[in-house]
């Protein structure tokens, strides 16, 4: 098949970083390639790149044999590259007819809806999308949500497709649809580019595999006959499958009883956690976790149901209240929930306690007592900051999740409840965040983990629950962990 | 969601800021509000050049009228200090996240109330009597203020609108009450009779200015103290930078938007009581009228920060103190000042984007 | 009744066009607090256009450029800068007063020019004038009140038949689908916004060329801010905005009478109907209104 696609030499920096170092890359037609690379690793930026978005440093990229140089994402489109974003571009407002005219010049300037409509039926048919022309995008599930994007691809006769993390957010029967339907565009003489770092995913559906770190291509090879082994360590460096030690501990009392816990989205959930604990919620993000964590500490408002920590009732309790009563929360959205980005460390470290001592003298706040304990505290915690006074958007993402870290930890709390803890950080501070989850746990206090990465759920876990449509559907205890099993519970939900 | 790899595109201070007073900021913030207001003035001159008349000797006017002898002097310092106290109010607002532009009717409804217990009380104690007459302008004021709150809040009505509608309800409120009860008959126009002596506010001779900037000095010192120093302006800093983060630190966002209203709204309520004793002497409708959209202006000219709105009132205080005296000698229409207020808003909001 | 009518339809015009603009602003995500400064300045071109040259098309045109100077200021600080549009708006609206007095004072020699042309006259449609009721209602009315109406239709067709309506809807829920579909969603938000000025500033002509033949300092009265309620109520939809318009237009309309009837409520306060009728309603929607998406978020430049 003839060559779609070549880049040479693609770099691409954001200040200090950088971002690309000089990529090469090759896709021919009907053929799916696997781009595989942790967070950071430079993945997103090169398809920016190929795709528009961001002008590359220096580079060649030849598409179709003409270069594409300077050009935005309308002229990649008119060249024949499509590109599914992880975070759809889609405007939920309007329904799918509307959102496949948007900027498609065949649709004409004044719009020919029913012709669209038709032509939608006949694609959807062809490959098996399903989709309603009609429906509004906003009500659709994310499965079928991204197929309206593939839709557009196909419709826009589009070459090659760029898939960036398509099965992030999707259930296991949801991603052998997608697979299903990528290789019968492949058939049909498409080139695909399969963006991804989870390695079975990869390994089952692509033809050639091209492994990114840290900006530079470490590994070029074909899928078939590729070690997982092999490619993790080039994805990562080492090998992180090491478990984390957990120590075996007899539970004590139970600190967190949950019954029958009701909010939008969460269907009467009922679960106990005891100290010294660490009961891990596996699941595809979607599927009720946000509103299980915040219902907890007191952000959202359950309809019903009743939540005790060390056996007094905070369920009506406000979260204020709930904190004094020791639950400490790490909120999965850490740059506008967690941190208030444009204050300082210090201001950070004091967000959520700035009604008592040693921060506050009646109404006034307390400044040098403030940056004494603030430096305490990163000293303990090994946050890397010029000073107490810096504004935390200029700290790294670790740093920033330590500054969390610090602040929930030190209050020695009864109860900690982490969504999503480790996401986006280098192996080095995953590492600090999970040890630290795990001394807490060690000192006797009760822990909710909620995580998307099964992996780090199953690393430092003593139960293991599945989230799945709003409730657990299924809750296994270390030792009877077995992933098939849990897998199976995850895709509970239908595409 | 996925976590920026790359340096974020939003505007940040280049220099770490020091907890408290932020005077000095590393980014040139107030160089940058200076700018903008010397682009204006250059502007305004071009129009007075394009009128027909000399741009130098419009502003040597404007200035002499301003500064020129103590008597005049004292005039802007009047005309300063409503706008002062007004823009703090709404300066705290801005602060919190929340566009309050309210402060014409609660300045109109604290002058009312202020009013009101001048006519009422019978103390011939001045300073007793003033100080009950202007805490009734500031709880009018607040009520107000409260009142848009709860409309905002309990009705999820966008605040612009519940504050601004609200102005004009609050004019023809002061209106009617002057055509009844308040009002003084035969007098031709609304206004009220004149207030007792003894609530009147004392005058500073030989500048002939009236004690309430004194006053609005220290209010505005107070609420700076309020916004850096206090657990409350903590939480407002922090429910202005980012709402769940507030809601996440515990701080209860219908309690604050309320507070911080109400405040901006006695603030504001205060600004009335003092141009009703300290100028006026009485109550007279209209009096209030345009003040509104100043302390926006003078909110924004200093940054949001009760201290330096003392400054930016000030200017435009002597701006239009000045312009009369410019548009008799000159004959440059006085409207100019409001142009170069204008402009000169325009360009602090394009060069302070997100930094405030 | 009629004349209660005609007179809800006369207050409601100015109103209605500049609904017209701020839905297509408010649409594309930029909101239309400067429709109050693009409204007057609109009726000072008017005026000072068809004084120079003694044609009032010549006057409507000046309008469009008037309304759309102002809207190039919001533009600029709001959309280019990405200022709060909110603040923005309020500024541009003080801006126009300003701006607007002056130059009326310097046409003048220094006091305001004294300019009295004759309002525009009604143009009864033939055949259509002669029917029942709806007759002299609708279609013995003067041009731009015709063109209010026409242009609701247009501006429907226009969002939700054409592709550059869909574009401009679909920057105001999600700039980055529009951007990765190919356009820019700066450049539709800036042209959004003046267009919303040019259309704003023929409501501004209705108050100053249409009905009295003159232009007074501030003299749009606040009308700009009741539109905005008005797109509220109407939900950014050109005939439910035109609705909220004649709502509001009675309302005032009602006032009006009221104050003729001598009713034993002071004066003052009845003026304050529209104004308690606007938040009123306001209030009794609250929950249920929903915004354009992404209105109000600053459009990010890689």
């Amino acid at each position: 098949m003839p060559e779609l696609l070549e880049m040479r030499g693609v770099i691409r920096s954001f200040g200090t970083l950088r971002a690309n170092d000089g990529i090469d890359l090759d896709v021919r037609g009907g053929q799916i390639l696997g781009l595989l690379g942790e967070n950071g690793s430079g993945k997103s930026t090169l398809m920016n790149v190929l795709f528009g978005m961001l002008p590359p440093d220096s580079g060649k990229i030849t598409f179709r044999g003409r270069e594409l140089s300077g050009h935005r994402p309308r002229d990649a489109i008119a060249a024949g590259i499509a590109m599914i974003h992880q975070h759809f571009m889609l405007v939920d407002a309007m329904t799918v007819v509307e959102n496949v005219m948007l900027g498609w010049p065949a649709a004409g300037r004044v719009l020919r809806g029913t012709e669209t409509a038709d032509r939608i039926h006949q694609v959807s048919r062809r490959f098996g999308l399903d989709l309603d022309p009609f429906a509004r995008v906003g009500d659709l599930p994310l499965g079928r949500k991204q197929r309206v994007e593939i839709l557009k691809a196909i419709l826009r006769e589009a070459d090659l497709l760029i898939l960036d993390e398509p099965t992030s957010n999707l259930a296991p029967s949801e991603v052998a649809d997608l697979l299903k339907i990528l290789r019968s565009l492949r058939t049909e003489g498409k080139g695909i580019i399969f963006i991804s770092h989870k390695l079975p995913e990869v390994l089952e559906l692509c033809d050639e595999i091209v492994v990114l770190r840290d900006g530079r291509v470490t590994g070029r090879m074909p899928a078939a006959g590729a070690s997982r082994a092999r490619l993790a360590e080039m994805m990562v460096g080492r090998d992180v499958t090491a478990p984390h030690e957990l120590s075996p501990r007899i539970p004590g009392e139970v600190r967190l009883a949950v019954r029958n816990i009701t909010v939008p989205g969460l269907s009467g959930l009922s679960f106990e956690i005891r100290g010294g604990e660490i009961l891990g919620v596996a699941g595809v993000d979607g599927n009720g976790q946000i509103e299980l964590a915040e219902a907890l500490t007191g952000l959202r408002r359950a309809t019903n149901g009743s939540i005790l920590l060390d056996a007094v009732d905070v369920t009506h309790a406000p979260v204020a209240a709930r904190v004094r009563a020791g639950m400490a929360y790490m909120p999965a959205d850490r740059s506008s929930t967690a941190l208030v980005r444009n204050m300082s460390v210090a201001e950070n470290l004091m967000l959520r306690d700035s009604d008592r001592s040693p921060y506050v003298r009646g109404v006034v706040l307390a400044r040098l007592p403030l940056a004494a304990k603030a430096r305490e505290l990163m000293m303990e915690y090994d946050i890397r900051a010029p000073g107490p006074g810096v504004i935390v958007a200029r700290l790294s993402g670790g740093n920033q999740q330590k500054i969390v870290i610090a602040r929930e930890l030190d209050r020695a709390p009864a109860v900690l409840v982490a969504h999503q803890a480790a996401w986006g950080l280098d192996p080095g501070a995953t590492r600090f965040v999970l040890d630290r989850v795990i001394a807490l746990r060690n000192a006797g206090a009760a822990v909710l983990y909620i995580s998307s990465e099964l992996e780090e759920v199953l690393a430092i876990s003593d139960r293991i629950a599945v989230m799945a449509d709003g409730c657990f559907a299924g809750l296994v205890s270390r030792a009877d962990a077995d992933r098939r099993q849990i897998g199976l519970w995850m895709s509970g939900r239908a595409a | 969601m996925s976590e920026p790899t790359s340096s974020s595109p939003v505007a940040v201070p280049q220099q770490a800021r020091r907890i408290g007073f932020r005077l000095h900021r590393g980014d040139h913030l107030f160089v940058r509000i200076l700018i903008a207001v010397l682009l204006s003035m250059l502007c305004a001159g071009a129009l007075v050049a394009v009128s027909g008349h000399d741009p130098v000797a419009a502003f040597v006017a404007l200035v002499t009228g301003a500064v020129g002898s103590p008597h005049q002097i004292g005039a802007a310092f009047n005309r300063t200090t409503p706008y002062l106290l007004a823009g703090g109010g709404v300066a705290m607002c801005f602060r919190a996240g929340i566009i309050n532009i309210g402060a014409e009717g609660q300045i109109a409804v604290g002058g009312m109330g202020t009013a009101a217990v001048a006519l009422v009380w019978f103390d011939d104690l001045s300073a007793v009597s003033t100080v009950a007459a202007l805490l009734g302008g500031a709880g009018a004021g607040a009520l107000w203020a409260g009142l848009a709150a709860a409309i905002h809040l309990g009705r999820r009505v966008h605040e612009v609108l519940a504050t601004l509608l609200l102005n004009f309800v609050a004019l023809l409120l002061v209106q009617q009450v002057l055509a009844g009860p308040l009002g003084e008959f035969g007098a031709g126009f609304l206004q009220s009779p004149l207030l007792p002596r003894a609530s009147w506010l004392p005058r500073i001779s030989p500048f002939n200015a009236h004690v309430g900037f004194l006053i609005a000095v220290v209010a505005a010192a107070l609420l700076s103290f309020t916004l850096w120093r206090t657990r409350f302006g903590f939480a407002l800093r922090v429910a202005g930078h980012s709402r769940p983060a507030a809601a996440y630190a515990g701080f209860s966002l219908p309690l604050l938007t309320w507070s911080v209203m109400v405040l901006a709204g006695a603030v504001a309520g205060l600004a009335g009581g003092i141009e009703v004793l300290g100028l006026h002497r009485r109550l007279i409708e209209g009096f209030s009228l345009g003040f509104g959209f100043k302390a926006v202006t003078v909110a924004l000219l200093g940054a949001l920060e009760p201290l330096a709105i003392v400054p930016a009132a000030l200017f435009v205080g002597l701006l239009e103190a000045g312009s009369l005296s410019m548009q008799r000698q000159i004959g440059v229409p006085s409207a100019l000042v409001v142009v170069i207020e204008g402009l000169t808003m325009l360009f602090v909001l394009a060069a302070t984007v997100r930094r405030l | 009744m009629s004349d209660f009518l005609a007179a809800a339809i006369r207050i409601a015009t100015p109103l209605m066009l500049a609904a017209l603009g701020g839905i297509l602003s408010e649409c594309a995500g930029v909101f239309a607090v400067g429709l109050e400064g693009m409204m007057l300045a609109g009726a000072f071109a008017a005026i000072i256009g068809a004084w120079l040259s003694g044609s009032d098309l010549v006057g409507v045109l000046f309008s469009m450029l008037g309304g759309a100077a102002i809207a190039l200021a919001v533009a600029v600080v709001a959309v280019r800068y990405r200022a709060d549009h909110m603040v923005t708006g309020l500024t541009a609206n003080i801006l126009a007063l300003g701006l607007t007095s002056y130059l009326l004072r310097v046409a003048g020699g220094g006091r305001p020019i004294a300019i009295h042309l004759t309002p525009l006259q009604a143009w009864p449609i033939p055949g259509l004038a002669d029917l029942p009721v709806l007759g002299p209602l609708l279609f013995v009315q003067p041009p731009l009140t015709y063109l209010a109406l026409l242009g609701c239709g247009v501006l429907a067709i226009f969002l939700t038949r054409t592709q550059a309506g869909l574009t401009l809807r679909a920057t105001g829920e999600n700039p980055e689908a529009v951007f990765t579909s190919g356009a820019e969603p700066l450049r539709v938000r800036m042209l959004a916004v003046i267009a919303c000025g040019a259309i704003a500033g023929i409501g501004g002509a209705v108050l100053s060329l249409q009905q009295v033949g003159t232009f007074t300092d501030g003299m749009t009265r606040g009308r700009g801010y009741l539109v905005l309620a008005a797109l509220i109520v109407g939900r950014w939809n050109p005939w439910g905005a035109m609705a909220a318009c004649l709502f509001f237009g009675a309302a005032e309309a009602f006032e009006l009478r009221l104050q003729s009837f001598g009713v034993p409520v002071g004066s003052y306060i009845v003026q304050m109907a529209p104004y308690l009728i606007a938040l009123a309603v306001l209030a009794g929607l609250g929950r249920s209104s929903r915004l354009p998406a992404a209105i109000g978020q600053p459009i990010r430049t890689e």
